[in-house]
């Protein structure tokens, strides 16, 4: 098959894998957001790890402490106190992994679907495609967020649901890029060889044409993650989010909010560590596209 | 022409149809009593709750409740059982206020997005790309109302601006210059806040289409022929790079509709979003059911349009 | 390219110039913020609080409140209650003797109310002062005969009865009725005879017409003999609608039918489905007789009354079109416009029967966020704000503003499903209640702003048992209690009794910061007497219907938010505990209701206060609830924004600060004033 490659001469230097990979070292804001992303990953799995086990550090997030309610940030709780005295600080750190968790979950729920009906729309074409095409033409349709708000009420407000909710609502716009990119697959040379050689749909779809499309579902995913994080925070802001005591930046806010004009920490910093975690996904997210994308490198 | 457009609008009735059942199940499954009165109010009997339940057809099975507000709502009768005003009007009476508060967010992202995204076409791959790239994303990932609430606390503490509300009460202006601008302050307010994402995804999608465009062949052409620099710039890529931002404008429609429910709420702004938000807390049906329906009703619309449009100015596309 | 950003940053910065030098509130008027936007303007649809605090100043009601609380007429310039009791005998000579026994018995008949009797063929009819049941009782017990019983069905149909019931009566020949009374799906069935019989036969005379689905029939407690009181109200005369139409008896007659109407779905019509007939003498007079002493009754004249001129020949579907959202009333202020979702505007009632009100008008703002609403208030573009407890410290030491704080009538608990086996044990209950710190929550979560709650009544009502003792914060008895009910520690720390843990769920709605805190300190106080808690909430819709109201749950955080009225059997009486009713915890008590059900119908005062406060004594021995504290509400003002000027005795005028009376702050709103048009408000 190399012989057939249309591929230009460059490419025997090094694969394409290689080259994004080389592309996107050299992408300092990409690197700094990449490593960032990472931190925040070690909190997510460190907090998370600690949580199981019940060890309490700092603080424990969920333990009160009356006296030392609404405490501006000192050298005990470095972030303040809430309206129970509990320490700002530790519930930021363990309300990370579920802010996390709901942001991971909820892309891997929305590219499931997406990514299944895209390919299918994709790779059969003609009625098929028309037909799902306009599902998710319909789905688009509703005003998303009042969508989010009912079905939060119908199914209650656990973390699983409201994973489940945010994924089901947020998968229309992977669907569509699956499928033109599949439009535009099914027509390259190998998928028609494929075809010739007499394999099945599934096949070619997860053998041939699913990794050939694979980076630009990627970045989909990572920009999809701060979404949902900033979906999380919405909801919790109008009390339709992951309930209290369980700590989310969302939460951790919206309960602050009454106070806010006593207690500016409580705010504040939540805000922050979503406003950060947020722009280091994009960040990364952004670096991702621009090192796979494959028409950049003639600039 | 005119078949497609008939095909279009018959599968656009079609798609209306099952819009509205699905919707109509979920608001209804949902669990919650819509009584107007508190739930726990120890005044109201049974009796009083039965005589409400056989007015709003509560006390009907599911598919029939769903007759009767298609009927309703289609021969204009449907009356929210929040005030028993018919919900068309309801939803008519927030249409100027949320029209300008969409317009002004539109207007300013466009605006804005178009000047960050071509500056930063521009300046490729250069630092003053990276910077607007880097502030585009921190915009994104700005929670809404976190910035809100900033502001607000900002504005009222440090200027005692008020910002609540379409204008400012209990004020008697001097002019109509300054009535105007009360009113264009109380609009840009939340509509800045509600177009900082806008802005930020317009300048990238700008800035992305420029680039594309830059390589052209006719660019390159042009640049050939040792047209200055500014001219290919400004003149030739940038014209042609703003048309799919035209006919992409109305999938943003049900986006603003929802998303400015936070913000209209923290303003006390009388939108669209606040009529929906508070209809899902009220249970209050009929409301949801209707908003659900104009709202996708305008976007199978502006779709449509959109389509008829593209057609008519580009002659490449023909509808079949 | 570059124009349009810019000019629209440029115009939007002059607009910011601009609305940044304007100062607000300069109007003779007065601004009022509220979370909620009222629903309906018509007061006998609405029960929102929203919509209350504006129909307040549109419309009056017969009665109100005066300063102290106590009920004072308003539309009606006088009242008068009395009963007419009647007794029926097995002949006329009995009901002579009777009549002859009474007079000869020596009766105090100041005492007993007693103004006159008469007999009438086989009955005997007294005339009392005042309404109740227990001087009727006494009096009889002199007749030396015994009157036959009175039975009393009442009747729920699928469909409206009309006259089927005064046909039964016709066709019943066993059974000797006395009296019908039907409305709608509603009726009542008075006899004389045999209760079961009666019953049956009445259900398949009405099964064979409605069918029998939905179709219920159940006796009444009521008194033995007919009980019936009655309400004269003598109106003002002088008093016009706002559109200049007068004020007549007429209009009362139409609020009652209006509330009794089916179509208008009035949340108060519970109220008056024991009123018997309502007459209008003449234009003047208004006549009510009930059916039987039910005391909660004259407080429910204190709701508006409205136009019969506008609204008799509407129906009533076309009312939210119309009236609701432009009402007319009598009341201080004149409704003058409506925008929704941002205020709703009234003005002065040139023509206000009691006098022209000070203020322009008064601005009612819906303003939906709690912290705008603040910054709001701070920026006087409202002028009253009810502040959240930890604030109140902040505005307390502030010179420039007045607060003004009340115990509410209102108390959180934390109910305990009666149902679950775990809380059956009164033991439990109790330990529960000493576990719980309610000291250190009114400290911190009220800022010492409230006081422990001791029942079903808060210390400001006139019935209040002021003898019920607390229980107090006591880990170690309720350890002790524990132990003893058989709830010992296992193997986690968590009580264990017959292999079953002492787990359970606390749930309540989210969005309530109070009722939040409650339950994580709740579940931190259980937690050190060995019992595992787990906090779940839910919105507020979803929380009722799923849980609440069908008793679905071990223990919910809420709060009673009570009238002035003492009245409670929907709330504790053991019929009320089906789903979708409001003895949501599953509270029976025999004794509980045999008070409840007397309460109601007694009209002397010494009585209620004493009947109630046996009440409250033997729910809080009972502790279907945790009951944990009143809160004290407090309202703030810019200090110089307002002062009272009210008509005081004798034709002089009374002008003072803004001052807190028992009915709260805003008693005298048609009074108050702002000082900088002092002048013309002296005028």
């Amino acid at each position: 098959m190399i012989t057939t490659t249309p591929e230009p001469l460059e490419a025997a230097a090094a694969s394409p894998t290689a080259r994004s990979l080389r592309r996107f070292r050299a992408n300092k804001t990409g690197l700094l957001a990449l490593g960032m992303v990472c931190v925040l990953a070690v909190i997510a799995v460190t907090f998370f790890v600690l949580d199981t086990l019940g060890i309490p550090w700092p603080m424990d997030p969920d333990t009160t402490n009356l006296e030392r309610k609404l405490l501006p940030p000192n050298p005990v709780n470095w972030l303040g106190t809430d309206n129970l005295g509990r320490d700002v600080f530790s519930r930021l750190l363990n309300g990370a992994y579920i802010s996390l968790t709901v942001g991971f979950v909820a892309v891997s729920v929305s590219l499931s679907i997406g990514v299944t009906v895209g390919a299918v729309a994709g790779y059969f074409g003609k009625w098929v495609d028309n037909l799902i095409m306009r599902i998710v033409d319909a789905v688009m349709c509703f005003p998303t967020f009042f969508l989010i708000l009912t079905a939060v009420a119908l199914v209650g407000p656990s973390i699983f649901n409201i994973i489940i909710v945010i994924g089901l609502v947020s998968w229309t716009g992977t669907a569509r890029l699956v499928r033109a990119e599949f439009l535009t697959l099914r027509e390259s040379a190998y998928v028609q060889a494929a075809r010739a050689l007499g394999q099945r749909g599934p096949k070619i779809i997860f053998r041939h044409m699913l990794p050939n499309a694979a980076a630009p579902i990627l970045v989909t995913a990572v920009l999809g993650v701060p979404e949902a994080i900033l979906a999380e925070a919405g909801l919790s802001f109008l009390g339709f989010g992951v309930q209290p005591p369980q700590a989310t930046w969302g939460n951790i806010i919206a309960d602050g909010k009454t106070y806010i004009l006593d207690a500016w920490w409580l705010i504040l910093f939540p805000g922050l560590a979503i406003l950060i975690a947020a722009l280091s996904f994009y960040l990364t997210g952004d670096a991702l596209r621009q090192a796979v994308e494959t028409r950049s490198e003639r600039q | 022409m005119t078949v497609f457009i008939i095909r279009r609008l018959l599968a656009s009735i079609v798609l209306l149809f099952f819009i509205s059942l699905i919707s109509f199940f979920i608001i209804t499954l949902t669990p919650g009593s819509p009584y107007p009165w508190g739930e726990l109010n120890p005044k109201v009997s049974e009796d009083v709750k039965r005589i409400f339940r056989e007015k709003f057809h509560l006390d009907k099975p599911l598919h029939k409740q769903y007759g009767f507000i298609m009927r309703d709502l289609l021969t204009g009768e449907l009356r929210s059982i929040k005030d028993e005003r018919p919900v068309l009007a309801k939803i008519a009476e927030r249409l100027p206020a949320t029209l300008a508060l969409n317009l002004g967010a539109l207007a300013l992202s466009l605006s804005f997005g178009l000047l960050l995204g071509v500056y930063g076409a521009r300046y490729a791959g250069r630092s003053p790309d990276v910077i607007t790239s880097i502030l585009a994303f921190v915009f994104i990932a700005l929670p809404g109302f976190w910035v809100s609430y900033l502001l607000a606390i900002g504005l009222v503490n440090y200027g005692a601006v008020p910002i609540l509300g379409t204008h400012t009460i209990g004020v008697t202006f001097s002019n109509g210059l300054e009535v105007f601008l009360d009113r264009w302050w109380h609009v840009m307010l939340p509509a800045s806040i509600l177009a900082i994402g806008g802005v930020a995804v317009q300048s990238r999608f700008i800035r992305a289409s420029m680039i594309e465009t830059l390589r052209e062949d006719y660019i390159r052409t042009a640049r050939a022929k040792g047209l200055d620099e500014n001219a290919v710039f400004y003149r030739h890529a940038l014209r042609n790079s703003i048309r799919p931002l035209i006919t992409g404008i109305g999938m943003l429609l049900p986006a603003l509709i929802g998303g400015a429910v936070i913000i209209e709420n923290i303003f006390a702004y009388p939108g669209m979003g606040r009529l929906g938000y508070e209809a899902v807390l009220e249970r209050d049906y009929p409301t949801l059911v209707a908003l659900n329906f104009v709202t996708a009703a305008l976007v199978l619309l502006g779709n449509l349009l959109a389509d008829v449009l593209y057609a008519v100015v580009d002659p490449r596309v023909r509808l079949e | 390219m570059l124009g349009i950003p810019l000019l629209l940053a440029a115009v939007t910065a002059l607009a910011l110039w601009t609305v940044s030098r304007v100062t607000v509130d300069k109007k003779n008027e007065m601004y009022i913020g509220s979370i909620g936007e009222p629903s309906t303007l018509n007061p006998v649809q609405a029960a929102d609080s929203a919509s209350g605090s504006v129909t307040g100043v549109i419309f009056n009601g017969l009665l109100k409140y005066n300063a102290g609380l106590e009920i004072v007429g308003d539309l009606a310039a006088e009242w008068k209650l009395s009963q007419r009791s009647t007794f029926f005998f097995d002949s006329a000579e009995a009901a002579i003797l009777a009549a002859a026994n009474l007079e000869a018995g020596g009766v105090d008949r100041e005492a007993l109310h007693l103004r006159r009797y008469a007999v009438e063929g086989d009955r005997l009819e007294l005339e009392l002062s005042l309404p109740g049941v227990g001087d009727s009782e006494k009096l009889a017990a002199k007749f030396g005969v015994a009157p036959l019983p009175v039975q009393t069905l009442s009747v729920m149909a699928p469909k409206p009865l009309e006259d089927a019931l005064t046909r039964f009566a016709a066709e019943e020949s066993s059974a000797r009725v006395v009296r019908v009374w039907s409305h709608g799906n509603l009726g009542e069935l008075v006899f004389l005879g045999a209760e079961e019989a009666t019953r049956e036969r009445l259900r398949v005379w009405l099964a064979e017409r409605f069918g029998e689905e939905g179709l219920r029939i159940e006796a009444v407690q009521a008194p033995r003999f007919l009980a019936e009181p009655v309400v004269v109200f003598r109106l003002h005369d002088d008093v016009r609608w706002h559109d200049g139409a007068p004020f007549t008896s007429r209009d009362v007659k139409f609020t009652y039918e209006a509330m009794m109407d089916d179509r208008v779905a009035s949340p108060r019509k519970p109220d008056y489905e024991l009123v018997l007939s309502v007459e209008t003498p003449d234009a003047r007079t208004v006549r009510v007789v009930y059916r039987r002493p039910f005391s909660p009754a004259l407080e429910s004249w204190m709701t508006s009354v409205l136009p019969a001129h506008l609204l008799a020949g509407v129906p009533p579907d076309r009312w939210p079109l119309t009236f609701n959202r432009a009402p007319v009333g009598t009341g201080p202020f004149k409704f003058a416009e409506w925008k929704t979702n941002q205020f709703v505007r009234v003005a002065r009632n040139e023509d206000y029967f009691k006098g022209l009100p000070h203020l322009d008008g008064i601005v009612f703002r819906t303003l939906p966020d709690p912290l705008t609403l603040r910054l709001a208030f701070e920026t006087r573009q409202v002028d009253f704000w009810s502040a959240d407890p930890w604030a109140v410290g902040s505005f307390r030491e502030d010179e420039r503003f007045t607060l003004f704080t009340s115990p509410s009538n209102s108390y959180n608990y934390v109910g305990w499903n009666l149902r679950r086996p775990m809380f059956q044990d009164l033991r439990v209950r109790q330990a529960l209640a000493h576990a719980v710190n309610i000291d250190q929550m009114i400290r911190y979560i009220l800022y010492g702003y409230g006081t422990q709650s001791t029942g079903i009544f808060t210390p400001e009502m006139w019935f209040f048992n002021p003898r019920v003792q607390p229980l107090a914060y006591d880990p170690e008895a309720a350890r002790q209690l524990l132990d003893k009910a058989g709830w010992v520690a296992g193997e986690d720390g968590i009580r264990v009794k017959d292999g079953q843990r002492f787990a359970f769920t606390l749930i309540t709605n989210n969005g309530n910061v109070i009722r939040s805190d409650i339950a994580t300190l709740v579940q931190e106080n259980l937690r050190a007497i060995g019992i595992e808690v787990t906090v779940e909430m839910y919105e507020w819709a979803v929380f009722l219907k799923r849980f609440v109201n069908q008793g679905e749950f071990d223990a919910v955080v809420l709060g009673w938010a009570l009238g002035q009225g003492f009245d409670q059997f929907q709330i504790w009486h053991s019929s009320q505990t089906e789903p979708e009713r409001l003895n949501m915890v599953g509270y029976r008590n025999k004794e509980a209701d045999r008070l409840l059900e007397s309460v109601r119908e007694e009209f002397d005062r010494g009585e209620i206060i004493r009947q109630c406060g046996e009440l409250q004594q033997l729910i809080y021995d009972d502790q279907p609830y945790l009951f944990l504290f009143v809160p004290e509400g407090t309202s703030v003002m810019w200090k110089d924004a307002f002062r009272v000027r009210r008509p005081g005795p004798d034709g002089t005028w009374i002008d003072e600060p803004v001052t807190m009376t028992k009915a709260g702050w805003s008693h005298y709103l048609e009074w108050f004033y702002r000082p900088e048009y002092a002048k013309e408000a002296s005028e």
